[in-house]
């Protein structure tokens, strides 16, 4: 099911708060269906990956990036062209390993959570974001890079700010070497 | 400016209730249920006149010797009543529409909040926030 070619040019732009309300409605639900915040992250880091293995082909696509070099370069691009193009935003990369593998994201606006002023009490260990840990490990999964995506803080459960921790499981070095 | 602020559900129940802690809070609760008649009488005779044109404000509810009670309902029935001191008479009408409508924007935020059950209780802090800081302009 091939979309007809007349459609490639037009940016087809739906209303922001009809999505931020219905990732709400999702997580709302979530959490009716499971009792257990780790059962609710758990299930929004599935349904994040399998959105993400499908949404990088469509970022490729629509995005002129050339292959990374290295995991920074990867981070940068990640944060910069793919957050900017989905999201809107564009959160800051840092790095915090020596080994050069561990990046954080750090967001100051979260679209996401617009209309969330804070968790209910009875969950307070859940991650609303956690969807997007899964669209980024399942993105990097299908460019042959495996990595861990979390929390490390978040703003609606009392930190200062909302970031994610991306980390690297292999070095591009050694598929180099499995190449030669 | 005002003593006390209420929010009323559909079905006529307090979603959120509050007034100046130094008077007698239950005359509050009583004088605002008490107003919810008028409010139902104002709904029903706007009704039949104009059909197009509904004014959400409903403006001055009814006078008492003290105190003076505002009405506003939302188009899903949800009424605010706020009851305003009568030795304030500086308040003028547009400044009650502007408080209403401030209360209308924060409600509806506090709506669009995934975790609140339309017909809860309202527990919200920036709401609370809100309430305050149009209360504490009597001091």
């Amino acid at each position: 099911m091939s979309r007809p070619p007349g459609r490639k040019q037009e940016n087809h732009k739906i209303s922001r708060d009809l999505f931020v309300l219905t990732y709400g409605a999702l997580v709302a639900q979530l959490c009716k269906d499971y009792e257990r915040d780790e059962d609710v992250n758990s299930c929004l880091d599935r349904m994040g990956y399998s959105i993400g293995i499908r949404l990088i082909d469509d970022f490729l696509a629509h995005s002129d990036v050339k292959k990374c070099r290295s995991y920074s370069e990867t981070a940068d691009v990640i944060a910069q062209v793919a957050f900017k193009m989905y999201l809107g935003v564009t959160p800051s990369v840092s790095c915090c390993s020596a080994a050069g593998n561990e990046f954080s994201l750090i967001l100051d606006k979260n679209p996401l959570v617009d209309f969330v002023e804070e968790l209910p009490a009875e969950r307070a260990s859940l991650c609303y974001c956690n969807l997007l840990c899964g669209v980024i490990r399942g993105a990097l999964e299908m460019v042959q890079l495996a990595a861990e995506v979390t929390f490390l803080q978040d703003r609606l459960r009392g930190d200062a700010v909302t970031e994610i921790g991306i980390t690297f499981l292999r070095k591009a070095e050694d598929r180099k070497h499995k190449r030669k | 400016m005002a003593v006390c602020i209420a929010v009323i559900a559909k079905e006529n129940y307090p979603l959120y209730i509050r007034s100046i802690p130094t008077e007698d809070e239950l005359k509050f609760h009583y004088t605002v249920h008490t107003s919810l008649d008028v409010v139902d009488e104002k709904i029903s005779a706007m009704g039949k006149a104009l059909v197009d044109q509904r004014e959400l404000y409903l403006g001055l509810l009814y006078p008492t010797e003290d105190y003076k009670v505002y009405g506003y309902v939302t188009n899903s029935k949800v009424k605010f009543v706020m009851v305003v001191d009568s030795s304030n008479t500086a308040l003028r009408d547009n400044e009650i529409r502007s408080m209403f409508r401030k209360l209308h924007n924060s409600y509806t935020d506090i709506m669009c909040n995934p975790f609140y059950n339309p017909g809860d209780r309202i527990n919200s802090r920036a709401f609370d926030n809100m309430v305050n800081s149009m209360m504490m302009q009597v001091c």
